[in-house]
């Protein structure tokens, strides 16, 4: 059963359509991510899905409760990294995870110091756990953030931009954890962001949203070979003709192939791991001196370009 | 069960923001300096000067308008007076009292402003709504940290100002303490109150349409205006301190407030109070 639940989910802002019918499920310990461009409706999306604000049209369940029926409990039940740290900077790191503990529910004081003691300690912020987030970096920010969307333990948790701003190191730091939450403690999470890096490494599903409205769904591997085209194979030989290019075209699981203009000879491969050792084979039993070999995968990038613009794919 | 766990979550968003209001210099500032002002600078510059700088008995003519348009029964009191004496009463006792309500609009728009616009300022306004705190738990927690210091900053006043009122007067009246009196004590304990629920009431709303806090303050300080006029009016003898004006003020600030706390928790809904952030 979906923790996540989504159907025909709308909302419009005047006459604008921030978000148009979106449907879409989401199982227990899945990281899914929302992935699009800025103002595609990612984060109004979120927000309807944590309560912060309604929907216009369509239901969703979170965690079992219906987001119009029973927000208070959806909202108990999610944990949300919202698109800046949201932060009280006044407020110590420590008394800044007291104070939303106890907004969330948790009235056992041992309890609250303790899973406070536990996240600091685990975000390597407990040394600086008395000083007001004011002075904090913007990688300690956003990761005492992390830290407060999980306070309370939820079984879902959104993250709107985790690593917005950050240095690769923190970036990999925060995708690791990300990965780790879904992995060891089976939280559901939806990750919200326009970066592919992120969407590639660490999301099981991705749906691609641009204009309020889904473009594709699907693994980032399905969505990057589906969308962006076939996985390539560049020969450079010693003696490259259109002879030599012929004789590999010609074995199966090639789909096309062709000498560019630095003379390297570049193929379509249908399965790259299956035809490459027979392509390289062909072309050395009919005379080639092969020097290099290279394989290229498509990007998400590229993928995610051309659903972007448009780019003679169909919305499914 | 539900009134008590309403307190309570109520009670923590007040104790949050007051952390973060104790610690705000910016916010502390006016809420402290301006009672002060009108509790000790003041009251002594005109109890205390005349009588240490010795001012000739002409140096009164000059508020003579304001003592001819006294009401019979204060003309009364203060017709055995010198004249030292009669001013000092007169202003001590009468014509100050419309500062003490500056003190509670002041005090509550400027935290009410930092309490709600405050957070639009921040940003930290979403993940507080994205808390289960329901938005009656969050409006009640907002107007208690705006109410209690308002308060205890205008009882504070008050008490400042009878301490400086009878020390500084003590030997010009032989002794006799002057304040408080019952009409002081039903202007603090019965109009600020309702006034200070006015100033909340009102940039609460003011709040909910702006998108920080020093636009919610600067629109919030047109409240100050009607209180402006009362002075003037008592300066030109139209209106003067007493027990009609206090039951004046205390039924205007009345249906005042309900008024506004109607309408405050009808357009109190986060979903608004985020968007309007934005």
């Amino acid at each position: 059963m979906p923790v996540i639940s989504v159907s025909g989910l709308s909302k419009s802002f005047g006459g604008l359509d921030a978000v148009s019918g979106l449907s879409f499920d989401v199982e227990e310990g899945e990281i899914y991510g929302l992935l699009g461009p800025n103002g595609a409706g990612k984060t109004t999306t979120v927000r309807m899905l944590a309560c912060i604000i309604s929907p216009s049209g369509g239901t969703a369940a979170v965690a079992g409760h219906d987001i119009r029926a029973d927000p208070v409990a959806v909202r108990r039940s999610v944990g949300v990294l919202t698109e800046s740290p949201s932060l009280y900077e006044r407020l110590t790191a420590e008394e800044n995870l007291t104070f939303f503990a106890r907004a969330y529910g948790m009235t056992d004081d041992r309890k609250v110091s303790g899973r406070v003691k536990e996240l600091l300690q685990f975000f390597q912020l407990w040394d600086r756990r008395g000083e007001k987030s004011a002075v904090f970096s913007k990688g300690m920010k956003q990761k005492l953030a992390i830290a407060r969307a999980l306070v309370h333990d939820p079984p879902v948790i959104f993250l709107d931009e985790p690593t917005a701003g950050l240095d690769p190191e923190a970036s990999k730091l925060i995708r690791d954890l990300i990965t780790e939450m879904s992995q060891k403690e089976r939280h559901t999470i939806m990750l919200c962001t326009h970066r592919l890096e992120d969407a590639e490494k660490v999301c099981s599903r991705v749906m691609v949203v641009n204009m309020g409205r889904r473009v594709v769904v699907g693994s980032p591997d399905e969505i990057r070979s589906e969308v962006a085209g076939k996985a390539k194979l560049e020969v450079m030989v010693a003696n490259p003709s259109t002879a030599l290019v012929e004789a590999a075209a010609s074995v199966a699981g090639v789909s096309a192939g062709a000498i560019a203009e630095n003379g390297r000879l570049i193929f379509e491969l249908d399965d790259l791991n299956a035809a490459t050792p027979l392509v390289v084979r062909a072309l050395v039993e009919s005379g080639a001196r092969v020097l290099t070999v290279n394989t290229f995968l498509p990007s998400l990038e590229e993928a995610y370009l051309r659903l972007i613009k448009g780019d003679g794919w169909d919305s499914r | 069960m539900g009134f008590a766990m309403t307190l309570a979550n109520a009670m923590l968003v007040f104790r949050k923001d007051w952390m973060e209001i104790r610690r705000n210099s910016q916010v502390l500032a006016p809420i402290l300096i301006v009672p002060l002002v009108f509790t000790v600078v003041l009251p002594l510059i005109v109890i205390l000067v005349p009588s240490v700088i010795g001012m000739p008995e002409t140096a009164y003519q000059g508020v003579g308008t304001i003592f001819e348009n006294l009401p019979p029964d204060i003309k009364a009191i203060v017709e055995g007076m010198s004249a030292q004496q009669s001013m000092t009463y007169i202003f001590a006792l009468y014509f100050f009292a419309p500062f003490f309500l500056i003190i509670p609009i002041m005090a509550s728009s400027v935290l009410a402003s930092d309490s709600f616009a405050g957070e639009k300022d921040r940003k930290t306004i979403e993940a507080l709504l994205a808390t289960p705190l329901t938005d009656g738990e969050l409006l009640l927690g907002k107007i208690l940290v705006s109410f209690v210091p308002s308060m205890a900053v205008t009882i504070s006043a008050f008490a400042l100002y009878c301490v400086v009122v009878d020390v500084s007067s003590f030997s010009l009246f032989n002794g006799a303490i002057l304040l408080p009196n019952l009409l002081w004590a039903a202007l603090i304990f019965l109009v600020t109150p309702l006034v200070a629920l006015a100033g909340i009431g009102i940039t609460v709303m003011v709040s909910l349409r702006v998108k920080g806090y020093r636009e919610a303050q600067q629109l919030s300080a047109i409240l100050v205006l009607p209180v402006l006029g009362l002075i003037f009016g008592q300066i030109g003898g139209v209106i003067m301190f007493g027990t009609t004006m206090i039951m004046l003020l205390v039924a205007g600030f009345a249906v005042t407030d309900l008024i506004l706390f109607r309408v405050g928790l009808r357009v109190f809904r986060r979903e608004e109070i985020l968007m309007k952030s934005v």
